[in-house]
């Protein structure tokens, strides 16, 4: 590899050249998450809607494609949660307080916000799908008057495994959502439901009225869905937050195509209805 | 505003390609043992216009195999685009058609500086084709679009060359040659000569680009056919890679040899490889969205006939062949494809 000397002053704008982003505070949640606060060094603020994604990056490792896991309305900083699973994430979860890491965005598409106030609003989410959903979570307790009932669905595979434990306790006491939780396979301290997150559907009425927001690991979402269908919940009242390998979240490296669709500018959020008929979607 | 075409006679060819290399950093197809590449032109006599196609198509010129994007220290990244004026020489309609197609590709959702930049740094010149490659199908796929982005267009004609200047870019590069004004009986053969090549190619489409996307749709979930075709697919991307319209590519830092500084870059990715849509989901688990061959080659096959025809009007396929001649297997001939969905 030859060394690499970069000279240029381009007066052309480089979609992808990242901002710093300084770590506030930066706290391990489970053995392999970490929750990170963050706050833009230079220029604006993060200026995004629930769902969207960042591109968070560290120099020397590569990017990698995360959703806000806080909102809007919590100003001036946003949240990121982080599971290590490879190089990137690895190396970007050994970071601590007052360091630094770099991200591109707010990128893609996320929560029609129009779609879900003066809604009854049902949130379904798997694991790791807790992130990018708290970010509409806490936007709906900041502006609770703006929208119908709240249901909020957790499923973890374990106890250990649960994210934002503060928040999980708060929303346990809380008037403003209607929170309910299970664990895929329990432990001594665990008191709940156990079983894997359709369980949930057979102790809560759900009714059709509901406009429901999905998001987990792959193998959720139909299983999900086919619970919602069977309460005469129409395809257009779901809404599914997509993971997939979104390289460079601008809608061009081809990676995280779904049939036409590309899940990083068009997405990650998507009315199901838009997406059912897409067969590699789910 | 109609810019006057010009003539220079084949004696006097040689010169203006040396003065254009005198002034100018030129790109264009020279011969490599006995296939063609677009290379930096040093001597005008390597100057092939007789080229039947070239193994990597011009998108290199613009998009490198790999490409920096941005360049950083411990101070942090710097933009790496520096546009170089260049004249890139002698690329045929059909890849012009597809460097058009990467201009609305790379323009839209968020602007991409990294090729739009260099894009228009490039003076483009087209040639006319004067040996048709054995598995090219330019003649009858996506009729319904015409090149557009080039400045100037060169077509072979028995005396010398008609050079129909198509933006000021173009007509700029007359100053370096011996150029007359073209007469209508010149501009009236290089258009027969253009127009009669179409018929030329050996493989051809019979449908429309709108029928061939209707039926690739509708056999979409025809497992058994993709399975068929793909049966002896090796996934090595090749068919990807040589191909002007496929952009997907890969992101990856490398640092310099200090492990301080380096520079994150792109480099072309094949939707045709194993691992271009998987996911790891940690603790060792994953998840790949097209994790069977035929999938891959379904995929492939549904991008250039259907998936984006409505952005691009008409197909992302302009029939160059590269893929058909490629490919080991010799399972990635579009014509052959389609013609096996259609006809059965």
């Amino acid at each position: 590899m030859s060394e690499h000397v970069c000279t240029c002053a381009s007066p052309h704008s480089n979609v992808f050249l990242p901002r710093e982003a300084e770590i506030l505070r930066a706290k391990q949640v489970t053995a392999g998450e970490k929750h990170f606060t963050l706050k833009m060094k230079d220029g604006p603020p993060m200026d995004y809607a629930p769902g969207q994604i960042l591109e968070v990056s560290l120099y020397g490792y590569g990017e990698i494609p995360i959703g806000f896991a806080s909102s809007p309305t919590r100003k001036n900083t946003f949240d990121l949660v982080i599971r290590t699973v490879g190089r990137v994430s690895g190396a970007v979860n050994k970071l601590a307080q007052g360091q630094s890491l770099f991200v591109r965005g707010p990128l893609g598409k996320g929560f029609d916000l129009s779609q879900l106030r003066g809604q009854n609003i049902l949130i379904v989410a798997g694991g790791i799908g807790l992130c990018p959903t708290r970010s509409l979570i806490q936007y709906i307790l900041d502006r609770r008057s703006e929208f119908n009932r709240f249901l909020l669905f957790f499923g973890a595979k374990s106890p250990k495994e649960q994210l934002f434990l503060d928040d999980l306790a708060e929303w346990r006491k809380s008037k403003d959502v209607e929170f309910h939780e299970t664990v895929d396979r329990a432990d001594e301290t665990w008191k709940g439901n156990v079983g894997v997150i359709t369980t949930l559907f057979k102790t809560v009425n759900v009714t059709g009225d509901f406009r429901v927001v999905i998001c987990g690991p792959p193998i959720m979402y139909k299983f999900v869905i086919a619970e919602l269908k069977g309460r005469g919940i129409p395809t257009d009242h779901i809404y599914v937050d997509l993971e997939r390998r979104m390289k460079c979240g601008i809608g061009k490296c081809g990676h995280c195509q779904i049939n036409d669709v590309y899940v990083c500018a068009d997405g990650p959020v998507f009315r199901y209805k838009d997406i059912e008929h897409l067969q590699e979607a789910f | 505003m109609t810019l006057p075409s010009q003539f220079i006679p084949h004696g006097r060819f040689e010169a203006f390609v040396r003065n254009l290399i005198g002034a100018r950093s030129v790109i264009g197809p020279v011969a490599k043992k006995h296939k063609f590449i677009f290379a930096p032109l040093k001597d005008p006599k390597a100057l092939r216009l007789d080229y039947d196609v070239t193994l990597l198509p011009p998108k290199k010129v613009l998009f490198p195999v790999r490409q920096d994007l941005v360049a950083f220290d411990a101070a942090g990244g710097r933009s790496c685009i520096a546009p170089t004026p260049q004249v890139l020489l002698g690329v045929h309609f059909y890849d012009i058609k597809a460097l058009d197609q990467l201009d609305v590709l790379f323009q839209e959702n968020h602007a991409d500086n990294n090729w739009l930049a260099q894009r228009e740094a490039t003076t483009i010149v087209g040639s006319s084709i004067q040996a048709v490659a054995p598995r090219a199908f330019w003649g009858t796929v996506g009729k319904e679009a015409k090149p557009r982005g080039h400045d100037a267009f060169l077509t072979k004609l028995p005396d010398g060359y008609l050079m129909e200047i198509r933006t000021p870019k173009g007509e700029a590069l007359l100053a370096h040659g011996d150029f007359t004004p073209a007469t209508a009986t010149q501009i009236q053969q290089g258009q027969s000569i253009r127009e009669d090549l179409l018929d030329q190619c050996a493989e051809k489409l019979k449908w429309s680009s709108d029928e061939i996307a209707h039926a690739t749709r509708a056999a979409f979930g025809m497992n058994a056919i993709w399975e068929e075709l793909a049966k002896t697919c090796f996934s090595c991307g090749t068919c990807n890679i040589v191909c002007p319209t496929c952009y997907c590519f890969d992101v990856q830092d490398n640092w310099n040899l200090d492990q301080v500084s380096g520079v994150r870059t792109r480099a072309w990715d094949g939707c045709l490889t194993e691992d271009f849509a998987k996911i790891s989901l940690g603790a060792g688990a994953c998840e790949n969205f097209r994790e069977e061959r035929f999938q891959r080659y379904r995929h492939r096959l549904m991008r250039k006939t259907a998936y984006l025809n409505k952005k691009l009007g008409g197909p992302a396929c302009v029939g160059c062949g590269r893929c058909s001649a490629g490919c080991v297997p010799d399972i990635a001939d579009p014509v052959r494809i389609i013609s096996r969905i259609l006809e059965g």
